[in-house]
């Protein structure tokens, strides 16, 4: 739960009356949202609902049809690399490049970042997701699992503010998931803001401190984790 | 610094991409030599028709092979949607374009050792040591050139259906100077160049690529504002 | 529904008038040319055509940075107007570049510099919209179409020195002081006319791309209230 000293600090995400159209469709409308430093909240909703379009909207991947946005004080579209630099969004692709190696792979994000990462440091982080032994394969080589396990390693680079995750269990196995479990405590210890959107109930609302519920692109519901399983429960 | 910097790691990248799947190059070299191999046929077995038009025939060749290396060079970047992670980076999007811009240049030119001893023997053209490093050179413009304008539309391109006309349909009018100025002084090389008419071809082809280049370097981030 | 009668109808009556009159003065009164003949009188519409055509083009230009900085709907569809009037113009031209190619020289094609630069342009400014076509997002198009706009222009000069040097024949450009007045008259009458016409013709494009974006323009959904569950903001 955000402590009181935290609600007065900048939030990590503020939107004002964001929404963004496809082409007749609203994707999301109306959104009012503040992200404390520090929090961990779950987007939940069917597919469709507009979590995907809100994280990307986060992420600076789409401009807003409507509204504002800030990202810890910084206005997206003036200070785009900056905002760059502070967050990171694991989205439903891999970003991956089938011919270059686990090792290569980070290797390029982090020269990107203007960092580079030793061969020990990177071993480190592969050893993280337990592909210390695929270091060296092309990763067009590597099961769903595999690729989603070394895309999320991006989390883990260059340790950005702001992590933004587009359903991380999925693909993932029992200890792919736990894994990540333990990677958003220590987020949330290390006193960074997640985002997360999943459709793994029982598992991310343990996790969160807030919920909210989205439904055709509005937010429909908010509270805890544990009253989120009871209001779905509910309503199912 | 870092623009320069982040540009460079996208050319090792792609170059290393491009040496992994080595099946790619060698692919589209091949096309090129097909291409080279059926315009022989075009003008028959009239030697000294293919000897005129040899020039034109290897400039060809290289515009035909340059669209499948352009698409090519974003369809990695697309398969695992691998581009978006790097506009998720705080890269700033002009390094990405020059970095493209660069490593494209780069295969284009690789295509010259191939192509060029290929049309030189076909249609029998001789060609001292001299003449040989201007082609080269000019060759390299030619490649710039093409790669200019040709990375802000494959990257326009690359999500679009229809992608493999519509490269083609949006590259080939617009680098129509490119193809004249290497044309003609290709040609110029391989038949002899009384007039040293060559220097002022060089020049159109230096002024297309820096033009192009520095104005989609303006035009790629608006290009890929809300991702590609 | 009445229909107003808009200010581009009046602009595109007189612009038909115009054409009327100008042609009659061309055709009827005008003197034959010496060396060319009656041939010459194709010139009446031949030069306007070129002239507003590259005018079009040249206001899709500016047009196109405008949209490119403001990312407002109407600088996108006036783009896209007087591209695609450019296009119609420009096609005008090679028809009647033909013509008096066949008249003069006896074939219908020459590869004559403005010819072979005119021929280019249709091809440079179809792909513009041949882009545009594909793309569904109004926002992106409206960018990309700005992007392909300028890209397209720039190689306008290029194509043309290109082409001169690679065909160093070409006719020279014949300037208004050397021919008679009444041959200058009905020159200048008809770049009006067409002008005009132009112009009208890009109003009525204008409308219909801004009401097929006001068509998408679905408004915000209402607001759903917030159902239930613990505050904790």
């Amino acid at each position: 739960m955000p402590s009181r000293a935290a609600n007065t600090a900048i939030p990590a995400v503020q939107t004002t009356g964001l929404g963004k159209r496809f082409g007749r469709q609203w994707a999301l409308a109306h959104c009012d949202l503040e992200v404390q430093p520090g929090e961990v909240l779950l987007l939940a909703g069917a597919n469709g609902s507009g979590k995907t379009t809100l994280l990307r909207l986060i992420a600076g991947l789409y401009k807003p049809t409507q509204g504002s946005m800030s990202i810890y004080g910084m206005d997206p579209e003036q200070e785009k690399l900056a905002c760059r630099r502070t967050l990171t969004l694991v989205g439903h692709d891999n970003y991956l490049y089938s011919q270059l190696s686990a090792l290569e792979m980070l290797q390029v994000w982090t020269r990107l970042r203007g960092v580079e990462l030793s061969e020990e440091q990177a071993i480190d982080l592969l050893r993280e997701v337990d592909l210390q032994d695929r270091r060296d394969y092309p990763v067009g080589g590597f099961s769903a699992g595999m690729r989603k396990r070394l895309t999320l390693l991006r989390t883990r680079l260059e340790e950005p503010k702001l992590v933004l995750l587009d359903e991380p269990f999925s693909a993932l196995d029992a200890s792919g998931q736990n894994l990540i479990e333990e990677w958003i405590e220590g987020y949330r210890s290390a006193g960074k803001t997640v985002v997360l959107a999943s459709h793994n109930l029982p598992r991310s609302s343990k996790l969160c401190d807030r919920a909210i519920l989205l439904q055709q692109g509005q937010m429909l519901w908010q509270g805890t984790g544990a009253d989120l399983l009871n209001h779905v429960g509910a309503t199912a | 610094m870092s623009l320069f910097r982040q540009a460079l790691t996208v050319v090792r990248k792609d170059l290393l991409l491009e040496w992994r799947g080595k099946g790619r190059l060698i692919s589209v070299l091949l096309f090129g030599v097909v291409t080279l191999l059926l315009f022989s046929f075009a003008v028959g077995p009239d030697s000294t028709l293919m000897r005129a038009a040899a020039g034109g025939f290897l400039v060809l060749a290289l515009l035909l092979s340059s669209t499948l290396g352009l698409s090519e060079s974003f369809r990695v970047e697309q398969e695992q949607r691998a581009i978006e992670g790097l506009l998720l980076l705080p890269v700033d999007p002009i390094a990405l374009y020059y970095g493209k811009t660069l490593s494209n240049t780069l295969f284009l030119m690789l295509l010259a050792p191939v192509l060029t001893p290929v049309a030189l023997i076909l249609y029998s053209v001789q060609l001292d040591l001299q003449g040989l490093a201007v082609l080269l050179g000019l060759w390299t413009l030619a490649a710039a050139g093409l790669s200019a304008p040709g990375t802000l539309y494959a990257a326009m391109t690359s999500r679009l259906q229809s992608q493999d006309v519509l490269l083609p349909l949006l590259l080939f009018p617009l680098v129509i100077p490119v193809l004249m100025g290497a044309v003609k002084s290709i040609t110029l090389i391989l038949t002899g160049d009384p007039m040293s008419q060559v220097s002022a071809w060089a020049t159109l082809l230096a002024s297309f690529a820096i033009i192009y280049s520095s104005l989609c370097g303006l035009l790629f981030p608006h290009a890929i504002e809300e991702g590609i | 529904m009445t229909r107003q009668f808009k200010w581009d109808s009046g602009l595109g009556l007189l612009g038909l008038l115009l054409l009327f009159v100008g042609s009659y003065i061309g055709l009827f009164v005008a003197p034959a040319e010496r060396y060319m003949g009656e041939t010459q009188r194709i010139m009446y519409v031949h030069v306007p055509c070129a002239w507003n055509a590259m005018l079009l083009y040249t206001l899709a230009f500016i047009f196109a940075i405008v949209s490119l900085w403001t990312h407002r709907p109407k600088w996108d569809a006036v783009t896209t107007a007087a591209v695609e009037v450019g296009i119609v113009l420009n096609a005008l031209l090679l028809v009647q570049g033909s013509i008096w190619a066949r008249a003069t020289w006896g074939v219908w094609w020459d590869w004559d510099v403005r010819l072979t630069t005119s021929l280019i342009m249709v091809l440079l400014f179809a792909g513009v919209l041949a882009l545009r076509s594909f793309v569904h997002d109004a926002g992106r198009r409206a960018t990309w179409t700005a992007i392909a706009t300028i890209v397209a222009f720039v190689d306008v000069p290029l194509v043309y020195f290109c082409v001169r040097w690679w065909r160093s024949l070409h006719q020279v450009q014949s300037t208004p002081d050397t021919v008679a007045p009444m041959m200058v008259v009905p020159l200048r009458i008809n770049a009006f006319a067409i002008l005009f016409l132009a112009i009208w013709m890009m109003a009525q494009r204008v409308r219909v791309e801004l009401a097929r974006r006001a068509q998408d323009q679905v408004a915000e959904p209402e607001r759903i209230a917030p159902i239930g569950g613990s505050t904790n903001a």
